[in-house]
Order: structure tokens, then sequence, then C-alpha cells
């Protein structure tokens, strides 16, 4: 009993860290309607950045993980600023296929700049692991799991009740339209991409933090895919729900079902959460449902 | 467009490939300089070709699944893995002769590719591109979960050469004809599909998939033809690689694989079966170059790694591909057609 609910409580935990990477995947989905094929790449550049700031520069954490949000929004920025300011206007298409070029980029991009050597990632939240009776809890995850929640409610007020959010979805409903009520598709884009990197680098120091970094931490932008999806890609709130079914899920399929199959069940159950929302109900739980015409 | 004076005058005439007679002279001279290269270049020109021939081949199906159809697929190296497998597999477990394995293995790629394409029923776009992402992985755990004397786990699966009565395709010239041969037939496959009844279709779909829909083209069964033609193409590629290396492992079908053979139908052109074939020897030939030159110029420069170039040749070159996309989104065939366009109408400007 006690096991199950360990595995409960760090299967959320895990679950709202996917939904913290989803999220960034998902602020740039609703603002530009570009479906992101870097995120991992996303998530691994301002991983880097933070341990460029705190331990390659030696600032301290006050000072050095500002920077490195900071920094991570001025690369989100120069992404739109070379690639998608020229693509507006162009298919949504083209788009997304510059995300996979991105994706080959950034990795490069990394390798040269910081080397393909594991790095020692910084201890941002303490690493002694909460226990309440027999429940360990590590404090990165709760912290950030509590962080997630946080910026869910925050983000998904602001897409749905602002009007600064509002336009920004007005764009992800329809380019053309959007540009044809005097929104700014090209500023719109810069603001989500600049989100999204910086909600990416918040997502780096959850998941890495006390940890190394290199290249394969991008793994974790794939394994933020099915929580998006199962959310519906439109959705911020809903990203939290579907971030701790996942989570749990997983967490309870690694445990009681890889004895079972000879191991390594947890990491493909997402993938096969996935397929069946493909299947069975595309738009997720609170996606958008969209009328198609000629 | 054609030339002056060149004027079709039955519907064979108008869909030929081959239009005119230098057409017809150039390709003979490619098909028997194809041919004689074995003879007359060293042997690392002629494994650079054999490794061009099986991309080649696989990013042929790319093009019609992507290109032509418009179907994203990201899992194009997984089908390619599947074919690959299979194809061990039969050549191994069941003895079967090259002839009979790869055709088997393409097959069973093509099922595979058809299972992920059957979700086009219900989803379209980038939903359906989730579901090959989701085939890549899919394909990673069985081949590693499943027992491993089924598919080889982690060890993989070493072959026999290929080999016909007498003839063994043992060394890195005789593999190369197989290679150019199978892949000269698949070429010439991707043409008559581009310009079928069924290519018409893909064409019309990718452009408006509810227009076509509604003039009673079955979209879902062409979106499936697609991913099956796709996933056949990069069976058999998957097949040659496996009688090329002789050996099947898992690390050489990976979703990075799969985004190069996107990259490769970018930088040659969308929806061309030409196209393709340019982008694919564009692409190889400029990974040769840098891994070549690399070493060297890590020599030189004493403060270069030879970590560093390999980095710098994924920098240059997802820097094309969004460079292509920004400036040229119709690939290297449309600048050759403006090109063509140009001097057949020298000196006029229309």
């Amino acid at each position: 009993m006690i096991d199950f609910l360990n595995y409960l409580i760090n299967g959320t935990l895990t679950g709202l860290l996917y939904a913290l990477i989803a999220m960034g995947f998902v602020v740039i989905y609703r603002a530009s309607k570009v479906f992101n094929f870097a995120q991992g790449e996303l998530v691994v550049f301002g991983g880097y950045m933070v341990w460029w700031t705190t331990i390659q520069l030696g600032l301290p954490l006050w000072l050095g993980i500002p920077l490195a949000f900071a920094a991570a929004a001025v690369f989100g920025l120069t992404i739109e600023r070379i690639f998608f300011a020229r693509l507006v206007g162009e298919s949504v298409f083209s788009m997304v296929m510059v995300t996979i070029g991105l994706l080959i980029l950034i990795r490069g991009l990394v390798l040269v700049l910081f080397g393909p050597q594991s790095r020692a990632f910084p201890v941002v939240f303490p690493l002694q692991p909460i226990s309440v009776g027999d429940i360990i809890i590590s404090q990165s995850m709760l912290y950030g799991g509590l962080l997630t929640i946080a910026i869910g409610i925050f983000l998904s007020w602001f897409f749905n009740r602002t009007r600064a959010g509002l336009r920004m979805t007005a764009v992800a409903e329809d380019h053309q339209v959007a540009m044809s009520m005097g929104i700014s598709v090209q500023r719109s884009i810069a603001f989500a991409w600049l989100l999204g990197a910086v909600l990416s680098t918040m997502g780096a120091m959850v998941h890495l933090s006390g940890r190394s970094i290199n290249m394969l931490s991008s793994d974790i932008g794939l394994a933020a895919l099915p929580v998006a999806l199962l959310a519906g890609l439109e959705s911020l709130g809903g990203l939290l729900l579907a971030g701790v079914i996942v989570g749990v899920v997983q967490g309870l399929a690694s445990a009681y079902l890889d004895p079972l199959v000879g191991g390594a069940i947890g990491t493909v159950i997402p993938f096969i959460i996935m397929l069946l929302v493909l299947l069975i109900r595309p738009t997720g739980m609170f996606g958008w449902k969209t009328i198609e015409r000629v | 467009m054609d030339p002056a004076g060149i004027f079709a005058t039955t519907f064979s005439k108008d869909q030929a490939l081959v239009r005119t007679r230098p057409q017809a002279v150039a390709l003979a001279l490619l098909i028997a300089l194809l041919f004689a290269l074995p003879l007359l270049a060293d042997l690392r020109v002629v494994a650079v070709m054999t490794s061009m021939f099986i991309t080649a081949v696989v990013v042929l199906g790319l093009q019609i699944n992507t290109g032509l159809a418009g179907q994203i697929n990201l899992g194009q190296a997984a089908f390619m893995g599947v074919g690959a497998y299979s194809t061990a597999l039969l050549a191994t477990k069941a003895a079967l002769p090259f002839w009979l394995a790869m055709p088997l293995g393409g097959m069973a790629a093509a099922l595979f590719g058809l299972i992920f394409g059957l979700t086009a029923v219900r989803i379209k776009g980038f939903y359906l591109a989730l579901t090959t992402i989701a085939a890549q992985i899919l394909f990673h755990f069985l081949v590693l979960n499943l027992p491993s004397s089924w598919m080889g786990g982690a060890n993989g699966i070493t072959l026999q050469p290929a080999s016909l009565p007498g003839l063994a395709f043992d060394s890195d010239r005789s593999i190369y004809y197989l290679c150019l041969v199978v892949t000269l037939v698949m070429v010439v496959g991707a043409y008559g599909v581009a310009r079928s009844r069924h290519g018409r279709a893909f064409y019309a779909v990718r452009d408006d998939d509810v227009a076509s829909g509604i003039m009673g083209i079955d979209v879902v069964r062409t979106k499936a033809m697609a991913f099956l033609l796709g996933a056949f193409y990069a069976g058999i590629g998957g097949g040659l690689w496996a009688y090329y290396v002789r050996f099947v492992a898992i690390d050489q079908f990976t979703l990075i694989h799969s985004i190069w053979f996107i990259a490769m139908i970018i930088v040659g052109g969308i929806g061309s079966v030409t196209g393709a074939l340019i982008g694919v020897f564009v692409i190889r030939l400029s990974q040769e170059l840098i891994s070549s030159i690399g070493p060297s110029l890590v020599d030189s420069f004493a403060f270069l790694s030879g970590d560093v170039v390999f980095a710098a040749m994924n920098v240059f070159l997802g820097g094309i591909i969004a460079g292509f996309l920004i400036f040229e989104p119709r690939g290297l065939m449309h600048r050759w057609n403006i090109v063509k366009r140009f001097y057949r109408l020298w000196p006029y400007p229309y």
C-alpha cells in the first residue's frame, strides 16, 4: 500500500514535470500555430544556459538563474528574428519544417558551444528528499510541481482572459484572419518563442537540478508530446491534468508491468497513450474542435 | 517546359519522361557512367555511391509519402528499420535468398507503415506526423524488449552476403551493382507512381484533402496508399542496407535519421522525384566532404577538435534546411527548372 502511494505521488510529480516541458511547446503552438519539433533541444539549450551562468561563470544562483532566463529569452527572440519573421504569410507547413531544421541546428550549436561531454548541473533545489512517514519525495520535483501548477494557472488565465492572450489565440486560429483583424502575427510569434524558451529553461532547471546535462537530456522533449496531446494542443490548464494522468500511468506501469515484460515499458507507455488519444479523440481532452470548410 | 519545336501529339508522348533526343543521350550516358564507376573510381567513392543509392530508395519513399501526398512522416527510419530487420530475419532464420527476402522485407515495412497510415481515418496534418514519431519509438521498444532470440535485441543481427548462383555480392564493387540495379528499378517505379492515377490522387489530397474528398477521391484510402508505398520503399532500402552492411542494429534507424531524410527532400525539392535524388546527392556529398575535410582541418588548427567539426556539420546542415525553407522552399529542383527554362528560351525572354 505504501509502495503504491509512493508510486502515485512520484508519478504525479513526474507528470507535472512533463506538463512543464509540454507548456513550452503548447505556448508556442497556442500563440503561433507552429508545431515545435525542437522542444527537447530548447530544453537542453536552456539547461546549458543555466550551467553556463552558474557553474562556468560561477555566479550565485539568485543572479545566475535570472541571467539564464534572460539569455534563453534572447535566444528565443533570435530564433524568431532569423527564421520565423521571414516566414510570416508562408504556409504553416514550412514553419513546422523549419523547426525540424532548428532541431538539427540547435543540436550542433550546443555541441560547438558546450562540447559533447556530460556537465554537472547546479543544485537549484536542495538534494535532500522530504520524507513524510514512508513516502519519499524529491524536493526538486515537489517545488517544480508547485511551480508548474502556478504557471499553468497563470498561463491559462493569460491566454483565455487577457486582451494580449486572446490576440495570440486568434493567431493560433488562423494567421490570415488574425492579420486582417489588425493583429501582428509576427509579434505574436516572437512572444511565443520568447516564452517557449524561458519555460523550457525552467523545465530544464527542474528536470536536471543536481544531475548532469548532455545532449541526451533532449529526450524529455519527446516525453512531453503525449502530455500535450492528451490535454489537447491548445489547452494550457489541461496540461496539468494530462500530465498527472500520464505520469501516474507511467509510474504505475513501470512499477507493476516492468517485471513482467523485462523493463522499459515506462518509457513507451506515454506513446501508447498518445497513439490511443490520436485514434480515439485526436483533439485531446480540452483541445479545440475545428470544422473544416473548403 | 519543352524546347521550341517539340510538340506532344499523343497522350503517351505528353506523359513521356524522356522528351528529347539530348535527354535520352544524357540519360544513357549517366547510366553507363554509373555502371562503369566501380571500374574507374576508387573504393571510397564506390562506397559513398552505394550508400547514396540506398538512401535514395528510402528518400524516394518519403518523397512519395510527404512530397506527393503531403503526409508528414517522421518515422521513415523506423520503416527502413522494419524492412532491414525483416530482411535480415528472413535471410538468417528462414534462409531465403535475397531476391525473396528483400521484397518480403519491403512488404513487412509496408504493412507496418500501413498500420500507422490507417490512423489517417481520424486524424490529419501534424497529428498524423505524431503517430509516425510514435512508430519510431514503438519500433525501438519492440526490437530492444522482445526476446533477443527473436530480433537480436541490442546485439543486432549479422547476415551472410547476398548471392545468386555463381555470384556472391560480398565485395564493395559487387554490392554496388546490386544497389544500383535495385535503385534504378525503384526510381522508374517512383516516376511511374508520380504520373499514375494514384499519383494524381496524391497531388489532389496534398493540395486540399477536403476538396479532393468532395471530388470523389477516397481520401483515407489515398493516404493509406501513400504510407504503404512510402514504407515499401523504405523497406526495400532497409533490405539493401542489411545486405550492404551485413549487420543490422537498432541505432542505425533513429529519429535523427528520419529527420535527415526529410532534410534531403526539402533541399532537393518537395514533390519532385528528381528533386529527391538531387537532395540525397547534395546532402550526402556535403556530409562526406565535411567528414573528409574535417580531420585535415583539425590537424591544421590545433584549437579545433573532431567533435567541433562534427557539430559544425550539424549547424551547417540545420542552417541549410532552414535557409532553403526561407529562401527557396521549392528546393534545388525549382532552381534547376528556372535555369532550364532560361536556356531553352534564350535569347527570348518569354
